[in-house]
């Protein structure tokens, strides 16, 4: 999968902010924001990733173990899904 | 009231304002140094003749655009090309909720349609929006009207009732329009969420903030005047700094230090019970007395008036 490509990621300050680019429209209150982990993996779904390649990435980027990486990509991964962020 | 007073191609006032390329060129510094939102207000935004070369310029670059109109102009091949570079969310300023009371404010045959037109074609983009209005005596009558119209629309409502005088110190109609102290606080506390706000307010015992400028003006926010000069807030013409001159980062600059070094609040406001009820604030000073410090009687009279209410 990858991410779409009409979101731009902007750091403003310590937020990392999604900003659409594209005809996406956002609620009226809705700001994206992403925590460092997330930033890192928005980063990496420019190209094409599986989710086991992103684990291993953050494992290694973040030193936590392989099996908690698995659980927080797989969770990122469907908040991308839910929000429409990526696509497979 | 921001509508069109000057004729729609006035060739003065179009000299003077920035062009595209300008408009497009500062939003790039901006982002630069960390802008995220944006609006874009007026007057009428739609009238500058680059209107969608600014828009469609400022969206790739990664910016939360806000777009004020009054939706005269948005006829069904407008929205549609609002919507190729959809905007974050567009507000429309009712003055009324019948053609009389509209056009009575606005003084253009027409608009009224023009504006209802404007408003069903964004929603047929589905673009987000939202309706508000400014409270006068004028319109006031029709308040539960324009809440009704809007949300016969299905999109948010807001009404402010806080009318000060004109910006550009000419002469106003503004003490006939507002409604007195009274009328506004009473109206104020027919809105539950409000009244509900000052309840908890006082129970909390809030204090107002010691600062002149407690607002993020000149903190994180600034505006541009359509001549490109970089002022506190829109309603502050201070200080003039010349992003295109001297660079976007040394006119925020400019602008911050004016906050930073703007005199404190006047002894009486420093003293005044009633403060935490007044929204007075330097732009308020400035624009009824021509100060940024001074008491605005108007503010002293409805800070009264809540405190009777909720604080008797
Ligand atoms: S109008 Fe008053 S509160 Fe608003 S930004 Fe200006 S100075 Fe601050
Ligand atoms: S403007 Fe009037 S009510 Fe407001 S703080 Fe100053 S004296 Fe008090």
């Amino acid at each position: 999968m990858r991410r779409k490509v009409n979101f731009l990621l902007r750091k403003v300050g310590d937020l990392n902010i999604l900003v659409p680019i594209g005809q996406e429209v956002l609620d009226l209150n809705a700001v994206i924001t992403l925590n460092e982990t997330g930033a890192y993996l928005w980063e990496l779904l420019e190209e094409e990733r599986s989710a086991e390649e992103l684990a291993i990435a953050l494992s290694e980027e973040f030193d936590v173990d392989i099996a908690q990486a698995r659980i927080d990509v797989e969770n990122f991964l469907k908040e991308l899904r839910e929000t429409g962020l990526v696509e497979d | 009231m921001c509508y069109i007073n000057n004729p729609p191609k006035d060739s003065a006032q179009l000299k003077s304002e920035l062009s595209a390329e300008q408009w497009i060129l500062l939003g790039k510094e901006a982002v630069d140094n960390g802008m995220l939102f944006l609006l874009l207000t007026g007057g009428e935004p739609l009238l500058h003749p680059g209107f969608f070369q600014i828009l469609e310029g400022l969206k790739p670059l990664g910016i939360l655009l806000i777009l004020f109109t009054n939706g005269t102009l948005i006829t069904k091949e407008v929205a549609k090309r609002i919507a190729q570079s959809p905007p974050y969310r567009i507000e429309i300023t009712l003055y009324g909720a019948t053609e009389k009371t509209y056009e009575a404010v606005t003084r253009i045959p027409g608009s009224y349609a023009q504006c209802l037109a404007g408003i069903e074609a964004l929603l047929e983009q589905r673009l987000p929006l939202l309706l508000k209005t400014t409270i006068t005596r004028q319109n006031v009558g029709e308040l539960e009207a324009m809440r009704q119209l809007a949300h016969s629309f299905g999109v948010p409502f807001i009404g402010s009732w806080l009318l000060t005088e004109r910006r550009d110190g000419a002469p106003s109609e503004v003490k006939d329009c507002r409604l007195s102290a009274r009328e506004c606080v009473m109206l104020e506390a027919t809105d539950q969420i409000s009244a509900t706000e000052w309840q908890e307010a006082v129970l909390r015992g809030e204090k107002n903030s010691e600062e002149n400028f407690y607002c993020l003006a000149g903190k994180s926010t600034f505006v541009i005047t359509p001549s490109g000069e970089m002022n506190i807030c829109i309603d502050l013409p201070f200080p003039s700094a010349k992003p295109l001159e001297i660079g976007f980062k040394s006119a925020w600059e400019e602008v911050q230090k004016f906050v930073d070094t703007a005199p404190p609040l006047s002894p009486i406001c420093q003293a005044c019970e009633d403060r935490i009820f007044c929204p007075r604030c330097p732009a308020w000073s400035y624009l009824e007395n021509g100060t940024l410090t001074e008491p605005v009687p108007y503010l002293c009279e409805i800070a009264k008036e809540r405190r009777k209410i909720y604080a008797p």
